[in-house]
Formats: structure tokens, C-alpha cells, sequence
């Protein structure tokens, strides 16, 4: 029997988070918010997710991407999936002028963009988590 | 910035020379007997200035120029020259050498010309900084209001997408649909700050970068069915020709349907209701030609050279609908980034015929091609 799922949002827009809280909730997953990169990466060492919804441009600049790569710096953290949910890519090309995009600038796993379909985001999400899964049984 | 120096000239005295002229100063001198070990060092020794002679056994004095242009065009280059010759000096400063030291020369005047070389350089150098920068700075610009624009609208219509997914059992048909056209319009509106955020970057050049071939018929089907709302609501009834067969054409699917949405949705603004705009495509001499004929307003005689300008809105005060001026001068820049042209035909109070006109994609070495 599977319990509920924990989710983590990272996200300084937190009218942009109850949007995605509340698709995510009717789906019954379980979901806390943070409001900062700081408050959410103390979060995601104290608390136990199932998955980080993560977002990129925060505070200053690009504070989520230091966020994500902290995660990958921390052997727990490291094996928790990260959906990457960021305004247009352009803003993403402007964190690095002059160098090549790729959705993949940092080792995340899935990147979508705002606005985001319900169906799409429960999409991603159930993908995620079932590749975490399916990636912890093969280790255990 | 350094102080290299190549000399590329088949006579050692020459080289000789100019070393020992140098000779002390800070200058770092490099020197080549042919073109072709020049240009291996114009890479290996990276250069500020370069002088060529013009007259040498092997690659010319002028292909060591071209060469060095395309390696880097900001070095400096200067030609070295007989006085017998001076007319080929003028000849390759019209190629693009900074200068030209005629032979036999004299400490000073090497010394000299070197010096306003590396002036050169320098000036060369700062411009394309100050180029670079105020090109990031306008790309910055352009991110950082567009995020501040686009946060809220991303927030709003994320909410009601939660909303209409939270109550789909419970809304009627009819609040389902209002839900929907709300949501089409804050897309309508996201679309709208990219376009503006695109006019101001004038960055459309990059659209460039993904060009591909593109199917008329599915720019135009697609255009359609984005305005065929809006001509709904008036009554207007939207006629497509297609003539068959379209080639293809090289470009961005994307932005050639947001043109075509420009221009159709003037179309349907400055039309009476109940009236009918004609959309045609096809192909001739080598060119695909895309028209959308209306039976409106038209547009003053006096307001035809300025449509396509940023910002203009017809003078003559129509106020029929309100638009942001900047519509038909995207669609002017879009056209215009795929080789293409856009013309209007209009007479006041008959209606207006836009033409669009983008180069077909020759599709390889075995289709049939225009004699």
C-alpha cells in the first residue's frame, strides 16, 4: 500500500503556488510550499519529499538552479526528484549570455514552463515519481 | 590588450629592419617569409597588427588580407609596398587595410605607422565592447521586464487552470466556456509581451537560428483557426484559396503565424459586419504570395508609406477598434527575417489588400528549377 505522497514546492510567487497546490492536492497528493530558496532547502533537510517542484527565478537572480545544485552535492537529497517549473526559457539564456541553452544546465530532471496544464503537471509528476521509484528498488 | 606585431614580407631585410627597429621597445614582434606561414601565425602568435607585403612569391599580399579578415577581423592590417606600387596600397586600403608603408622606409615613419596601428586596435576593440555590451544590456532588459510582466499573468492563469480542474464536475457548460475564453485571453495577453518584449530586444534576427521548412497551408490553417473567433463574433465570414501545389518555405512556423494573425485580425477589426475577407496562397515565379483581401474601412492614402513604422496608428481616427500601433511593423520585421516582403493595396471606405510575399525553399538538387 502506497501512503500519501509528499511533494515540496520552492516558489516565491505564492499565488502561483496555490495554483499548482490546489491541482495538486485534488490529485491527493500531500503538499508543503516554500517561500525562499533558504526556507526550502532547510525543508528538504529536515523534512522527508518525495519530490521537489522547484522554481528558477527567485530573489536575485537564478537562486533556484543553487538550490537544485546543493541537492546534488548531498547524497539523500541527491536521489529525490526535481520537476523545474520556470517562466520562458529566455530568462534561462539570460543567466548564461553568450552560452549554450540546454534545459539541462544543472542535473534536473524535468523542466516545464509556466503557466503549466493540470494534466501536464499530474503527468510529469506520477512520471517522476514512479522513475524514483523504480530507481530505489534496483539500489535497494 | 597586447603588442603583437607579425610582419609577413618575402625580403629578410625587410623583417630584418623592422626587428631591430623595435628592438628595446615593448613590442613583441613576429615575422613570416611567405602567406602561408604568415597565416599559421596570425592563429598561433594572435596579432594586434599585421603588416603584408603586397608583392610575394606564393598566396598574394591581398589573400593573406582576406585571409586575416576572416581569422579575426579585428586586427589591424597594414600593407607594405614598393612607391612604384602605391597605387595597389590604395587598392587594398579599399579592401579594408588600415594603411600602407611604402619601401624604403625609415625608423620613424615604421615606428609611426605602428603606432596609430595599435591606436586603431584599440578603438576596434573598445566599439565591439561597448557593441557587446549595450547588446546584453537591451537582452537583459528585455528578461528582466518580462518577468515582471509575465509572473502575475503566469500566476493568474495558473489558478485558473487549477480552478477549472478543481471544479470541473461541478461548473455548467457555459461557465466552462467563459473559463476557457478567460484563459484564451490571458494566453492572447502572455503572446502579446512576447512580441512587444521581441520588438524592443529587435532580436528577430535570432528567430533565424531554427528556421525550417514550413508548410503554407499549415501557417494559414493555423492562423485561421486563431481568428476565426473573433470573425465569429462580427458575422465575417473567412474564405481560404489555396492554390495547389505550395512549395515550402524556410522559416519559424511560430512567428509566420503570428504575422498572418496580424494581418487577419486587422482584417477583422476594420471590417463591417457580416462581410467576408478572402485569404489567398499561392506559388509563383519562385515566390510564395500570401494576400488577405478585406472589404473595410481601408486605410487613407496619407497613412499608407507609414503603416509598417513602429507605433503608427492611422491618423484619420477610425475609432473602430484600438490596437497597440506595433501589430504591422512586428509583422513587417517577421516578414522581412525570412527574405520576404509585405505590400498593401487600400482605397478608403473599399477595403485594404495586404501581400505577403516569402521565397519558396528549393527543396534539393532534383526539383525543378526556374530558368
Amino acid at each position: 500500500m502506497n501512503p500519501r505522497r509528499k511533494l515540496l514546492i520552492i516558489d516565491d510567487d505564492p499565488d502561483f503556488v496555490e495554483g499548482i497546490k490546489a491541482i495538486l492536492q485534488t490529485a491527493d497528493y500531500d503538499v508543503e510550499a516554500a517561500y525562499n530558496p533558504k526556507d526550502g532547502f532547510k525543508a528538504l533537510e529536515t523534512g522527508q519529499y518525495d519530490m521537489l517542484l522547484l522554481d528558477i527565478m527567485m530573489g536575485r537572480g537564478a537562486e533556484g538552479i543553487m538550490v537544485a545544485r546543493k541537492m546534488r552535492k548531498d547524497a539523500r537529497l541527491r536521489e529525490i526528484p526535481v520537476l523545474i517549473i520556470t517562466g520562458i526559457r529566455e530568462q534561462i539564456a539570460f543567466l548564461f549570455p553568450g552560452e549554450q541553452v540546454h534545459p539541462r544546465f544543472v542535473a534536473v530532471d524535468e523542466l516545464v514552463e509556466k503557466p503549466i496544464e493540470p494534466k501536464l503537471l499530474l503527468e510529469k509528476v506520477s512520471a517522476l515519481l514512479a522513475t524514483a521509484e523504480a530507481r530505489k528498488a534496483q539500489a535497494g | 590588450m597586447g603588442d603583437n606585431i607579425l610582419i609577413i614580407d618575402d625580403e629578410e631585410v625587410v623583417l630584418d629592419s623592422c626587428a631591430q627597429i623595435l628592438e628595446g621597445s615593448h613590442y613583441h614582434i613576429a615575422t613570416a617569409t611567405d602567406g602561408a606561414q604568415g597565416i599559421k601565425l596570425v592563429q598561433e602568435f594572435q596579432p594586434d597588427l599585421v603588416f603584408v607585403d603586397l608583392k610575394m612569391p606564393g598566396m598574394s599580399g591581398f589573400d593573406v588580407l582576406e585571409r586575416i579578415r576572416t581569422l579575426d577581423s579585428t586586427i589591424v592590417p597594414i600593407v607594405i609596398t614598393g612607391y612604384s606600387t602605391v597605387s595597389s596600397a590604395v587598392e587594398a586600403m579599399k579592401q579594408g587595410a588600415f594603411d600602407f608603408l611604402p619601401k624604403p622606409f625609415t625608423p620613424d615613419e615604421f615606428r609611426l605607422i605602428a603606432q596609430r596601428g595599435f591606436e586603431k586596435r584599440k578603438l576596434v576593440l573598445e566599439s565591439l565592447a561597448l557593441r557587446r555590451e549595450k547588446e546584453m544590456l537591451r537582452e537583459h532588459f528585455a528578461a528582466i521586464v518580462s518577468h515582471e510582466l509575465k509572473s502575475p499573468l503566469a500566476a493568474i492563469q495558473q489558478n485558473l487552470m487549477a480552478l477549472g480542474y478543481e471544479l470541473s464536475s461541478q461548473l455548467t457548460e457555459e461557465q466552462k466556456t467563459r473559463l476557457e475564453r478567460t484563459r484564451a485571453r490571458i494566453d492572447d495577453l502572455l503572446k502579446l509581451i512576447h512580441t512587444w518584449l521581441r520588438v524592443i530586444s529587435a532580436d528577430i534576427g535570432k528567430i533565424q537560428e531554427n528556421f525550417q521548412p514550413v508548410s503554407v497551408a499549415s501557417i494559414l490553417s493555423k492562423a485561421i483557426e486563431s481568428i476565426e473567433p473573433h470573425a465569429t463574433r462580427k458575422a465575417i465570414k473567412i474564405q481560404a484559396v489555396v492554390k495547389e501545389p505550395l512549395g515550402l518555405v524556410h522559416g519559424d512556423e511560430g512567428t509566420l503565424v503570428e504575422a498572418l494573425v496580424n494581418i487577419m485580425g486587422n482584417a477583422v477589426k476594420y471590417s463591417r459586419l457580416e462581410s467576408q475577407i478572402v485569404v489567398r496562397a499561392e506559388e509563383k515565379e519562385g515566390a510564395i504570395l500570401i494576400s488577405v483581401a478585406d472589404t473595410g474601412v481601408g486605410i487613407p492614402k496619407e497613412d499608407l508609406p507609414f503603416i509598417f513604422e513602429d507605433f503608427y496608428r492611422g491618423k484619420t481616427g477610425q475609432a473602430v477598434e484600438k490596437g497597440s500601433g506595433l501589430g504591422l511593423a512586428l509583422t513587417r520585421r517577421i516578414v522581412e527575417a525570412h527574405q520576404g516582403t509585405i505590400s498593401v493595396e487600400s482605397e478608403l471606405g473599399k477595403g485594404s489588400t495586404f501581400v505577403i510575399r516569402l521565397p519558396v525553399l528549393k527543396t534539393g538538387p532534383l526539383a525543378p528549377s526556374a530558368v
